[in-house]
């Protein structure tokens, strides 16, 4: 194991709890100068963008999906307005007149009333 | 003291202090653009990356009366502008063909043509064309052509009730009737969307200073018309006038007079709303039960008998000595007929039967101090009845565009002197609309109340529910038993001449002829009068069931009120068989 050093130590914790045994600890054999650390520091920078980019964008995909359902409720609304339009032509009385049904129709040729 | 030590290191110093330099620079940089120059670089983002959009508020629909269900009868319906980019065009042929076939006469003449210009990036090829339409032009995919969406006002019911109903400029703004009377309600408030929106200005909610003010729809509103009873009233109308002559213009209005609700509202000449560009006579725009007052003439001698017999200085039985003319100041008011069988001691009724000036003008007499003149007092009492309590000469605050004031002068006026009073009991010598007198009709007959005339009946609120309107303010104009006289006056006035002939058995029918010589080149002309009749019906004689007025004009001819009745004879039995009114007994 030649990346690993052992080292024998006795904190006061140690001393008190546990006199009969020894502390290990393992030291990386590799040293990482301040330039590495800036290096990471900028990754993990960089990683917390983009996480926060993905969330954001996360977020609009959101925005695409609401603007759709709009589009779709305006075009149904459309839809409804246009069916409401064509039903108040379809029952306008000009159009009733002219139906086949009131051509037939007849006035009654004598009316009583059920108080006389 | 790492650090320290890595400083030692000439090549590590120099990246650092290079490193520094380098963001020092970046931070002047930064500062430079973010804190010298925000404002420049915050409003140029914004102008690239915010959009402010108005939320169109659906303008408010328009129901009429079926019965006692609201139907719709002015709607708002989804247009598109068809256009094209002629620059970017790949086929237009195919363009041509698909809007010419797609949308018919509605294309422009010459499509071909605009697409030829390929210099234009803008060329509208169609109008108002239906959503359907569009759908078969889109179904083509065709590049280079768009659409834009706009509201059109639809009258599916044609010009039945136009001028009740007005219409919408091209500004959007309601003209004439219900729609300029209440466009405040019905056009709403317009909402607002600022945010920020990507390449394709689909809003995103990024951004701290979005706003999003939703629009707030117009009110739908009910009217009191009802649709069957406006349709018949404009037929019943235009049939009457025709036989009158080719030029005779004339309204007509049907009331509940026991809830002041207007059930129809028909003038001629009328127009479409549908087809306002085609309207030649801008007077066919004109409600003229509201926007032209006149002299309804003996109509309004049932105010008169009214007044006295309110003021219980007259009764229907009550005699006096008619001459055939009478004397006010320096004037002779005459008779239009004056039967020898009639000079003498007659009744106050007989006098209202056979329309005798003499008549109204002496119950205006008998109000006075003396009983022989039309005195200041007399002139007070006629005033508080004509304009106070039954509001003649002034706005009735109906809820259409354009409703004119009329005159009645006051007797604190010069001009209200004992002569132009006496003229008054007869219906001259004022102006009054015919809603005027249709709502002072029906204070006299029903009872005495006079109820403000209206023709709405409520809203439907956003659930889709009927919520009536309050009730305007009333006052009592006149007792119950002023009011129980009246109509059993104006019933027997009726059987005159045997102007009931008409009239359906075992129903209470009364009515008032009215003809009026006109004013020309500032002088009374007889050779051009109008005609007006006010009559009500019902199947019982203590609570009418509706009143009607009408009234026909033609130029340079004598009409009279005789042909007002024409109108309300067929309209008169129509609704007697629409209400379902059963014969008394």
């Amino acid at each position: 194991m030649p990346n690993r050093r052992t080292s024998y130590y006795s904190s006061r914790r140690h001393t008190q709890m546990n006199r009969n045994y020894n502390s290990v600890s393992y030291v990386s054999s590799v040293k990482l100068g301040p330039i590495t650390h800036t290096v990471l520091v900028a990754l993990m920078i960089t990683v917390l963008g983009l996480i926060y980019l993905t969330q954001a964008t996360k977020a609009t995909s959101y925005d695409y999906a609401a603007s759709a359902v709009d589009g779709k409720i305006a075009e149904m609304t459309t839809q409804k307005g246009d069916l409401e339009v064509e039903n108040a032509r379809l029952t306008a009385l000009q159009t009733i007149k002219q139906s086949t049904v009131a051509a037939a129709m007849t006035s009654p040729s004598d009316t009583t009333y059920v108080n006389q | 003291m790492k650090l320290l030590k890595f400083s030692r290191s000439n090549r590590t110093h120099i990246l650092a202090v290079g490193v520094i330099l380098l963001m020092a620079v970046f931070v002047v940089r930064l500062f430079d653009l973010q804190i010298l120059q925000h404002d420049y670089y915050s409003s140029l983002a914004n102008s690239e990356q915010v959009r402010q959009l108005d939320l169109p508020a659906k303008r408010g629909e328009i129901y009429m009366m079926s019965g006692d269900a609201p139907i719709k009868v002015v709607l708002n319906e989804t247009v598109y502008t068809v256009w094209a980019d002629p620059h970017v065009l790949i086929d237009a042929n195919a363009v041509t063909a698909a809007v010419t076939s797609a949308v018919g006469d509605k294309a422009v003449s010459n499509v071909a043509e605009l697409l030829s210009d390929t210099e234009s990036r803008y060329k509208v090829l169609a109008r108002e064309v239906t959503s359907a339409e569009a759908n078969k032009i889109k179904d083509e995919h065709l590049y280079g052509v768009g659409f834009t969406a706009g509201i059109k006002r639809v009258y599916p019911e044609g010009q039945l009730a136009s001028q009740v109903l007005g219409f919408v400029n091209a500004d959007g703004i309601g003209q004439y009737g219900v729609e300029g009377a209440l466009d405040d309600e019905l056009k709403g408030t317009d909402g607002l969307l600022k945010t920020v929106v990507d390449i394709r200005d689909v809003p995103l909610t990024i951004g701290s200073s979005n706003v999003n003010v939703p629009a707030r729809d117009g009110t739908n509103v009910v009217l009191s018309i009802d649709r069957s009873i406006q349709n018949k009233a404009e037929e019943v109308l235009q049939t009457q006038l025709k036989q009158i002559g080719d030029t005779a213009t004339g309204s007509m209005i049907v009331m509940d007079p026991n809830t002041g609700k207007v059930l129809a509202m028909a003038s001629y000449p009328t127009y479409s709303p549908e087809e306002i560009n085609k309207v030649t006579d801008l007077a066919a725009l004109n409600n003229q039960t509201i926007t032209d007052p006149y002299e309804p003439a003996s109509v309004l001698k049932t105010v008169a008998f009214s007044a006295a017999i309110d003021q219980g200085v007259i009764e229907p039985d009550t005699t006096y000595q008619n001459k055939g003319w009478i004397q006010v100041e320096d004037r002779i008011i005459n008779n239009a007929s004056k039967p020898a069988a009639l000079m003498g001691e007659i009744t106050m009724q007989t006098a209202l039967n056979w329309s005798f000036n003499t008549g109204a003008v002496t119950a205006a007499e008998q109000l006075s101090l003396d009983k022989t003149t039309v005195d200041s007092q007399a002139r007070n009492i006629l005033y508080q009845y004509y304009h106070d309590r039954l509001h003649l000469g002034e706005r009735t605050g109906i809820e259409l565009q354009g409703e004119a004031k009329g005159t009645v002068v006051a007797p604190t006026d010069v001009q209200g002197n004992a002569v132009r009073y006496a003229n008054m009991t007869f219906g001259q010598g004022l102006n009054v609309t015919s809603l005027q007198t249709a709502a002072a009709f029906s204070a006299i007959v029903n009872g005495g109340v006079y109820r403000p005339p209206t023709v709405v009946a409520g809203t439907i609120d956003d659930v889709g529910t009927f919520v009536a309107a309050e009730p305007k303010q009333t006052n009592q104009a006149l007792s119950s038993s002023t009011s129980d006289k009246m109509r059993e006056m104006i019933h027997t006035a009726r059987q005159q001449f045997g102007y009931n002939n008409t009239d359906p058995e075992g129903y209470y029918i009364g009515g008032k002829t009215g003809t009026a010589q006109t004013i020309e080149n500032g002088e009374y002309t007889f050779k051009q009068q109008t005609g007006t009749y006010a009559g009500f019906g019902g199947s019982s004689s203590s609570s009418p069931a509706y009143v009607i007025v009408t009234h026909v004009f033609m130029k340079d001819t004598q009409l009279g009120g005789f042909d007002a009745k024409t109108i309300f004879d067929p309209m008169s039995n129509w609704m007697i068989d629409y209400l379902k009114l059963a014969p008394k007994g």
